[in-house]
């Protein structure tokens, strides 16, 4: 129906504006720095006292916190909050004068935004992992493809939730505290503090059933390759589902919240 | 078939009531008490192609609400409306295609973005060809003097700047239909008849059904053949300009300077009646009178015989006058053919 080509310019002009942005990148970077060392240093004084903990060996860990920093740098805060940013200064209603489909605009500027982010998260991922060194590549090629593609898909599962998020913002101001109650929900849910395995059993139970796993956890454990073969293309449908989901969620909720806002006026 | 067509129009706001104060903050928290709002009340509007009407009215009246529902941003209460065979809210993105719009008060631009950038993103946005691009581009360039600043994000460019870049942004698609809701807000004369030109231009040249709002009765003036008031949510008055001048200016000022002091003006006026005088000093009076009952001529010559008259000068109410009185109430509009009710 609609042409492609205007998303796609959508998202080589976010790709344009956020290198234009390179201190938001710069405070980014240094936030995810941070975070991932302070979770290096705590995991580092719990495997002081022991050599394995759930399965999983300090060595284990160190890959695993990897992830968890690449996950973290693609889709950040900056993305995140210019959707809700945007609910809530009314420029909505701007967007809805142009011939645009709000969710799938909205989608290719976040994916703009993540090829830079992801640019630059490679290169600091890269030298992180050498300043605390030995940090495993996957074992091998097949583990590696499926890694870029859960990846890939955990961007997409991460795209639907503060989407959803962001929609939230037409019901409330607080754009901080939706972002970070939504970070909140998904750096527990998604294995970002603890890996999943690590969880109680009923714990671990829930978080089966809900898309933050595919954010974190699923592409860890590709990239350990903890799943493989049939188990990690089972982990990438689950995925694949919730990006479905989420998608469809998100468009339902968009439709529903523009009626609002189109009867009673934002 | 019309451009435009509304049928009995409505709008409703929901307006939250609350008592001033902390008190009166913590009473809506718990019991959330609104009222109705009637913006728009029971609009018809007829708009052919091709024209060009100026949609005035008192601050609140409800014009931006009546855009935005004909833009499709606001979902009417009740009522009918087409616009270019579409009903704007259910057919949204293609409507989107047909229109533009500029609100005076927002921007459309990328607030980060180069402003020409912003158009060569609107440009596949609104999917629009090459040549089609590049020669409104110059012409705009040539119109509104784009070059001047094209090459700055929108957050840095004056407010002059930032409307005609929004101007340019709204119409680069060529839409048959454009809504503009106050363009002319805030801007320096030269700016304000540089987009009166523009728009000018647009609806002449390419033929665009052009809809503005303002407050700015020389825009008015320039651009548009018909006038559409509105007050409280109903249409007042629509017609042309014109009409309502003759309906209204009928009363005429004669300001008179003489060399030495008259000694009874109401006497020189006593066989005129309706005519009325106001000595301003010794050597200066002025003489109100209707111009569908005396002509300039009669009521001079008739001075210029009984005093020394060194200069005189006439005044006619300006629009802006009639207009205010128009919304203070002081004027009152027959439905139909407002000049001969005023005349009888
Ligand atoms: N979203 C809204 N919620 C509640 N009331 C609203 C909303 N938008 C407009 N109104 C009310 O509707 C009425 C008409 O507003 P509108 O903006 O259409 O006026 P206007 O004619 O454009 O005035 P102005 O000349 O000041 O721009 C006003 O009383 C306003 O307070
Ligand atoms: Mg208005």
């Amino acid at each position: 129906m609609t042409s492609a080509k205007k998303y796609f310019s959508l998202m080589k002009t976010s790709m344009q504006a956020s290198l234009s942005y390179r201190f938001n990148f710069f405070i980014n970077t240094i936030a995810g720095i941070v975070f991932i060392t302070a979770l290096f240093y705590i995991w580092k004084a719990i495997y002081a006292q022991r050599t394995e903990l759930g399965g999983m060996s300090w060595e284990d860990m160190k890959t695993y916190l990897l992830v968890v920093f690449i996950t973290n740098m693609l889709l950040t805060w900056y993305s995140e909050t210019a959707i809700s940013r945007r609910v809530i200064d009314g420029s909505v209603s701007m967007d809805l004068l142009k011939p645009l489909d709000f969710q799938k605009a909205r989608f290719s500027e976040t994916i703009g935004t993540s090829i830079i982010e992801g640019g630059i998260c490679a290169l600091v991922a890269a030298s992180w992992a050498t300043v605390f060194a030995d940090v495993n590549l996957p074992p091998n090629l097949l583990a590696s493809g499926l890694f870029l593609v859960s990846l890939a898909l955990s961007v997409l599962i991460k795209f639907g939730i503060i989407y959803l998020a962001g929609l939230v913002c037409f019901y409330t101001s607080s754009v901080l505290g939706v972002a970070w109650a939504r970070a909140a929900i998904t750096n527990l849910f998604s294995g970002a503090l603890v890996p999943l395995t690590l969880f109680p059993d009923w714990l671990e139970t829930i978080t089966r059933w809900l898309p933050f796993q595919g954010i974190v956890f699923i592409p860890a454990s590709i990239y350990m390759e903890r799943m493989s073969g049939l188990d990690a293309l089972w982990n990438i449908g689950i995925q694949f589902i919730w990006v479905i989901v989420l998608w469809l969620a998100g468009k339902a909720v968009w439709r529903w919240s523009v009626r609002q806002v189109t009867i009673h006026g934002g | 078939m019309s451009m435009i067509e509304t049928f009995s129009l409505n709008k409703t706001f929901r307006q939250a009531i609350k008592d001033p104060g902390l008190k009166g903050s913590i009473k809506h928290f718990f019991t959330q008490q609104y009222r109705d709002k009637t913006a728009v009340n029971g609009i018809d509007l007829k708009i052919e192609e091709g024209e060009s009407v100026a949609y005035v009215g008192p601050n609140g009246a409800g014009k931006s609400t009546t855009i935005k529902m004909l833009s499709g941003i606001l979902v009417p209460t009740s009522g009918t409306l087409r616009v270019n065979g579409l009903v704007p809210h259910e057919d949204r993105i293609r409507h989107a295609k047909q229109i533009g719009v500029v609100f005076g008060q927002r921007t459309q631009l990328w607030w980060d973005l180069p402003v020409r950038e912003s158009f060569s993103l609107l440009k596949d946005i609104y999917e629009i060809p090459d040549p089609l691009y590049k020669k409104n581009m110059d012409r705009f360039n040539d119109l509104l003097g784009l070059h001047e600043f094209s090459d700055l994000p929108a957050r840095k460019i004056s407010l002059g700047q930032r409307m005609r870049a929004d101007l340019a942004a709204a119409l680069l698609h060529n839409p048959p239909l454009v809504f503009l809701d106050e363009p002319t807000i805030g801007l320096d004369i030269a700016v304000k008849s540089r987009i009166r030109e523009f728009v000018k231009n647009i609806n002449q040249k390419e033929g665009s059904t052009i809809l503005l709002t303002t407050h700015d009765l020389e825009d008015i003036k320039d651009i548009c053949r018909r006038l559409v008031i509105i007050d409280k949510g109903r249409i007042i008055y629509d017609g042309t300009l014109e009409k309502i001048t003759d309906a209204f200016a009928q009363e005429r000022t004669l300001h008179f300077q003489v060399r030495e002091p008259v000694s009874s003006i109401s006497g020189i006026i006593a066989n005129l009646p309706g005519v009325t005088a106001d000595q301003v000093n010794e050597l200066s009076f002025s003489v109100k009178f209707n111009r569908f009952q005396y002509s300039a001529g009669e009521i001079a010559s008739k001075i210029i015989t009984s005093a020394d008259v060194i200069d005189f000068r006439i005044d006619e109410p300006s629009i802006d006058q009639i207009i205010r009185k128009l919304y203070n109430g002081e004027l009152i509009l027959q439905e139909e053919q407002p000049s001969e009710a005023i005349r009888s």
